[in-house]
């Protein structure tokens, strides 16, 4: 029964689909190598941080947030309260929010069961990949561009969970001389840098490091919440001044 | 008995993380129509997910410590060459494999030197 049905969808597809979906993997192919790479990371940091290889299959599975992940780890191994790890977790993904409402207008068409399934594998890379092409575009929601982010979203989804998987099973072989753990803070790094692209984004980097850097020894990391809230601040107070600095000099 | 409550603690964890992750994935695409965001909450939103990763990176790299040597540690000046590695190649990749080479060279040198 299922079969018949995953088989009529197969020879549904359209060859014009099936080309917007090859499109859209040509574009992720190089992305898709720092994705591998980050999530054979993340699965070894979940081990090494206390996870059963259990736990962490599931975690990879059912959260498919790699920086939230990351996130959580260190105040999973710390034993912070669950309200912590959950707030961090929102805060992290909150760019989701933010990709969601960009990408609505594209999708908004689709049955709530399938924007639910496509919504659940939006990833950084599908996101800008996808924006970079169809961005501008007067017209939205055809069918030529669904295909196309599934075309980038669901080979991410794969290559992501593979790696993940293989990263818990096979990351106990690499020797503990190699520091593997710090390739996940350098994977956290890897998202951070290409974000900071403006003064206010760097003035919020500045306020939020330093504020973490001080608050480190606070009980809970609260810490966290404390550079978060400053780090927010920052920023929103450093883009009104150079708003108005634009406007001084412009007007 | 701890490895029993730990063991749902863990469990715990990773429910709720699948719940952020299904709130702030799919809640806009999927109600978007009826919340929309208020341009001034959309712009403070930028900022929350470099303070947060920030506030997560920055402890991991620089431990508080009135002990330069601990403060310009071999993990932070391997990050300051993955960060400059980014700069110069706009590839993630070299992020991380940039770091570790870095991270491994310099606790190399520190063996051998002293």
């Amino acid at each position: 029964m299922l079969f018949k049905q995953i088989n009529q969808f197969f020879r549904s597809i359209t060859s014009a689909q099936k080309r917007a979906f090859l499109a859209g993997l040509r574009e992720a192919v190089t992305p898709l190598i720092a994705v591998g790479t980050w999530g054979f990371v993340t699965g070894i940091a979940m081990v090494k941080s206390g996870l059963t290889e259990g736990m962490a299959v599931l975690m990879t599975l059912l959260v498919y947030a790699g920086s939230a992940q990351l996130t959580a780890l260190p105040l999973i191994e710390s034993g912070a309260p669950l309200w912590l790890i959950f707030a961090a977790g929102m805060v992290v993904n909150v760019r989701f929010i933010i990709f969601g409402a960009a990408l609505q207008p594209y999708f908004r068409h689709l049955s709530k069961p399938k924007l639910g399934v496509l919504s659940f594998l939006i990833s950084d890379i599908g996101f800008v990949i996808f924006m970079s092409r169809y961005g501008g575009s007067k017209r939205v929601g055809t069918n030529q561009q669904l295909w196309y982010f599934l075309g980038i979203l669901v080979p991410g989804w794969v290559v992501w969970n593979a790696s993940s998987i293989i990263g818990v099973y096979m990351g106990g072989l690499v020797p503990q001389s190699w520091s593997l753990e710090f390739a996940a803070t350098l994977a956290l790094l890897a998202i951070v840098v290409p974000l900071v692209k403006t003064q206010p984004m760097v003035l919020c980097l500045i306020i939020a490091g330093s504020v973490a850097w001080v608050t480190q020894n606070l009980p809970l990391r609260l810490g966290l919440a404390v550079a978060v809230i400053a780090g927010v601040a920052a920023g929103v107070i450093g883009e009104k001044y150079a708003s108005r600095e634009k406007r001084r000099i412009h007007g | 008995m701890v490895s029993w409550n730990f063991d749902w603690y863990m469990l715990g964890a990773i429910m709720l993380l699948c719940l952020c992750s299904f709130l702030t994935r799919c809640s806009y695409m999927l109600f978007g129509d009826k919340f929309p965001l208020s341009d001034g909450v959309r712009s403070a939103l930028r900022y929350a997910p470099v303070a947060a990763l920030v506030g997560i990176i920055i402890p991991e790299l620089i431990p508080l410590s009135a002990n330069p040597a601990l403060i310009i540690n071999s993990r932070a000046i391997a990050a300051v060459v993955a960060v400059i590695l980014y700069l110069r190649t706009s590839n993630a990749l070299y992020v991380i494999l940039g770091g570790m080479v870095a991270l491994w060279v310099i606790d190399l040198l520190r063996n051998v030197v002293f």
